[in-house]
């Protein structure tokens, strides 16, 4: 049914921070906005595509930073929690966005507001305090060059304890490409290096307190909706068994068994010591609890004890990182490591990519470091000096791609756009190639996680090495990732639902006629503006790559001998996008999506 | 694709028939086939009559197995055990072959072994499941005729409890068998509607699997990709690569790895997808 009212998240508003002047304002949302692109991911593309002139350096004040929740953000739907932040990034130079869990995302919908965006540069550093309706922006000098947990408790001892906080420690401060932006101590907004633009706006946190209610649109449909959805959670062996039992890290094993859990920077596919590092042992040796997003039944975080800490994580891109991708087989010092990205606000995955990169440069004589496979000898001090950006950790801050460039190595770093790949090593899953390299944030495996399909038989099993008709399947994926971000919700719920459940949730909660294939247009918009953005600085076709490593024959393992077969799947992919040769959407493209450029 | 998410699910017996099965779980799978408006729920003896009381006003049927999962109970067992199951309530019975004495060839015996449980059975549907793990081609092919023989409604492919379970390959052999009159039912390994459209594409008009939910579900992202359905390996639904010399009679192991060495698609038969 569509309601007569106002639709309820139309009742939030945008919060505009100019932190140059010291101000705030607040305005409503375009109705076409919300319609046309929901929320989240979507909404802050529109805005940064809108707002930003091409080749705005990603750490100038010009550049914006924007928070935004969704239309379903603290409605009761499982996982409806979580805070989408959108940026240039620094480390890319594409377009952005980043999505972390935790509770600040509920919080801010409480609030009444859908995003903040924060514009210009505070002259020192600052923190913004949202009690509801009051907006205050508050000198941060006295939490400035602490870490991301000492940051969190001194803020909330300053506001409120009840409050949630986001805050960048002190990578973000050095401006850091590999910074994070941190929720709840140990939740992650972690790739791009979105911590370093919020650190070049000397923007120390976000603070929030919200304790309005949220309006339904349809409160019977959206319970059945709902209790629906739980069902289909309990009965999904992934959603009620693997990732609560075992985290994500129940991924190392699947990965080592199927030979793409990348080794010693993706030089091989098999780690030796897999099962050492894995979620099961993970789970004998140092698990203490878990750890359950907002309004999520799935409960795949970790909290972990090592000596006489508790640490949130590992995650299993973390564990890959520092373990198998350096040769690692110690899952103790993994999880301090994890604990020491979080308390400087670092991403584990480019962090630990990055000095697998190291390591190999060191192996292949390309530098004198000595930085050995396998040894964690100085690692902890290293990961300290990248998030001060002092000594070789500045030069590493820059991600691998600028690295190994420098050191005349450029193949050696393993990323798409500059963005770090994470631990599925692409010879293994060729639609999970595609969607690395036509990700328009580069390296990312949840723009398109064909790992479901082609590994792990979720919704159905598809033949993993060929490349026929993978382009179909990760169109259909990166769709609804933007969707799904932008409503918001967790990128695990799809294990269990289909694209109809998401249109539901939606009409429902919100009152907005869609069914699946609506949710899918919209989708389909958004990760054509984000093309255009891309298109717009100055990336195209050629951008669209993988590192040459992934075109030569894994040596070993349930991989061995297979090659990614991108070209083949590229052409396709794009004539099924209705682009051109150069990667561009085309004029009938944009019309028929509507996208008003 | 023609097929509707009703119409497939229509095709499904919603089964659970392990060991530790509580109440609550049977529970459970009678309010998802009503949910679902599956074709039945198939489950053991002992919780027969606590279904039918569940079911009572809805087209959902139970569904009881008989003879679980050996097949070695006597020809009087399987026949008391069917009309005490009818009693309590089972619209359909499973019974599981004498698969030793069709192995031995005593026709006879599997025969008049079938025809004691169609007989105890009265109104109620029979099939037949014949364990196609423990066979040779041959050998499930006289099973297919001796059910008819015996009238049976259906056969069926396995118990998910045996060496293997459902393939294609043995769905169309057993289809090709008993000809349109009869049903042929898939069970065993069924666990994506991937999976549950093969079968129903080889000719079977049921099938039994305890992912019954999962694959109704799943199969509403079919309408948004061709690319789920996209042919697989030839291996990935042989029979012969479901062959497991710990679990089957040397004879037969031996006679499904045979076939590998004369296939034409040898060269796929790469074990590690």
């Amino acid at each position: 049914m569509m309601s007569d009212t106002p639709l309820p998240y139309i009742e939030s508003k945008i919060l505009r921070v100019s932190l140059t002047e010291n101000k705030t304002t607040t305005e409503p949302i375009p109705d076409d906005l919300y319609r046309n692109y929901l929320g989240g991911r979507g909404l802050g593309v529109k805005i940064l595509y809108d707002t930003l002139s091409p080749k705005v350096d990603a750490l100038s004040p010009e550049n914006l930073l924007i928070f935004a929740i969704g239309p379903l953000t603290a409605m009761p739907v499982p996982t409806a929690g979580r805070l989408e932040v959108i940026t240039k990034s620094p480390l890319t130079g594409t377009i952005f966005d980043s999505n972390v869990g935790g509770y600040i995302g509920a919080q801010l919908r409480r609030a009444g507001y859908a995003a903040i965006i924060f514009e210009g540069s505070s002259p020192t550093p600052v923190y913004l305090w949202i009690n509801d309706e009051q907006v205050e922006i508050r000198d941060a000098s006295k939490v400035w060059g602490k870490d991301v947990y000492e940051t969190t408790d001194m803020l909330l001892g300053e506001t409120d304890p009840k409050a949630q906080v986001a805050c960048i420690g002190p990578g973000g401060e050095n401006k850091v490409k590999l910074a994070a932006i941190m929720t709840d101590k140990h939740r992650a907004a972690g790739r791009g290096g979105v911590g370093a633009v919020m650190g070049s706006k000397n923007l120390k946190a976000v603070v929030v307190k919200g304790t309005g209610s949220v309006g339904v649109d349809d409160k019977d449909r959206l319970t059945e909706a709902v209790k629906r959805a739980r069902h289909l959670i309990k009965k999904n062996a992934v959603t009620d068994k693997s990732l609560p039992i075992y985290g994500t890290s129940v991924l190392v094993n699947v990965t080592n068994e199927f030979g793409m859990l990348p080794t010693h920077n993706f030089q091989e596919g098999t780690f030796n010591d897999a099962v050492g590092v894995s979620g099961e042992k993970l789970l004998e040796r140092l698990l203490v609890g878990r750890y359950n997003c907002f309004g999520c039944p799935i409960g795949c975080g970790r909290i972990s004890r090592v000596g006489d800490q508790e640490v949130g994580g590992p995650e299993y891109e973390t564990i890959w990182a520092f373990g198998p991708q350096c040769g690692i087989n110690d899952l103790e010092w993994i999880t301090l490591a994890n604990h020491e990205c979080n308390l400087l606000g670092l991403d584990t995955i480019s962090v630990g990519s990055t000095i697998g990169c190291v390591m190999e440069l060191y192996q292949r004589g390309k530098i004198d470091a000595s930085m050995k496979f396998g040894s964690t000898e100085g690692l902890i001090d290293l990961i300290r000096d990248i998030g001060h950006a002092r000594g070789l950790g500045a030069e590493l801050g820059e991600g691998s791609r600028a690295f190994a460039e420098k050191n005349g190595a450029p193949e050696l770093a393993m990323h798409a756009k500059g963005l770090e790949i994470p631990a599925y090593d692409p010879r293994g899953a060729q639609g999970h190639a595609l969607g690395y390299a036509t990700s328009n944030r580069g390296g990312c495996h949840l723009r398109s996680y064909l790992i479901g399909p082609e590994i792990l038989g979720s919704p159905v099993r598809v033949d993993r090495d060929n490349p026929r008709g993978k382009a179909d399947l990760v169109i259909l994926y990166q769709n609804l990732s933007a969707a799904m971000d932008s409503m918001i919700l967790c990128r695990f719920t799809n294990f269990a639902w289909t694209v109809d459940d998401y249109a539901e949730f939606l009409a429902a909660g919100t009152g907005l006629p869609v069914n699946g294939r609506d949710i899918l247009e919209i989708g389909e918009r958004i990760y054509n503006l984000e093309r255009m953005f891309n298109n717009r600085e100055g990336l195209s076709a050629k951008d669209d790559q993988l590192p040459p490593r992934f075109f030569s024959p894994l040596p070993e393992g349930n991989s061995r001998g297979r090659v990614v077969h991108l070209n083949e799947m590229l052409a396709e992919y794009y004539s099924l996008r209705g682009w051109d040769k150069e990667g561009q959407p085309s004029k009938d493209r944009i019309k028929r999506l509507k996208i008003d450029a | 694709m023609d097929l509707t998410v009703e119409a497939l699910a229509k095709t499904i017996d919603h089964t659970v028939l392990k060991a530790d099965t509580k109440q609550s779980k049977i529970l459970q799978i009678c309010e998802e086939a009503l949910t679902y408006n599956f074709a039945a729920v198939c489950i053991n003896p002992v919780h027969v009559a606590y279904a039918a009381e569940l079911l009572k006003d809805s087209d959902v049927k139970v569904c009881c197995v008989i003879g679980f999962p050996l097949g070695a109970n006597t020809s009087e067992v399987k026949a008391f055990e069917t009309k005490d199951a009818v009693r309590a309530g089972a619209h359909e019975v499973d019974m599981v072959v004498n698969v030793g004495a069709l192995r031995d060839e005593n026709y006879e015996l599997v025969r008049s072994d079938i025809e004691g449980v169609v007989s105890a059975s009265g109104d109620a549907h029979t099939k037949v499941i014949l364990e196609t793990g423990l066979l040779i081609d041959d050998q499930k092919r006289k099973g297919c005729l001796l059910s008819k023989e015996a009238g049976a409604d259906f056969v069926k492919t396995s118990t998910g409890f045996g060496p293997m379970g459902a393939t294609p390959y043995d769905v169309r052999l057993m289809r090709e068998t008993v000809g349109k009159d009869m049903g042929v039912k898939a069970a065993g390994g069924i666990r994506s509607f991937k999976d549950a459209i093969k079968m129903l594409d080889a000719g079977a008009d049921r099938l039994g699997t305890s992912a019954g939910v999962a694959i109704v579900e799943d199969f509403r992202w079919a309408k948004y990709s061709d690319s789920w359905m996209q042919e697989d390996r030839p291996c990935w639904d042989c029979p012969s690569r479901q062959a497991n010399l710990a679990k089957q009679p040397k004879e037969v192991y031996v006679w499904y790895k045979e076939r590998c060495t004369i296939c034409p698609d040898r060269s796929g038969n790469v074990f590690n997808d």
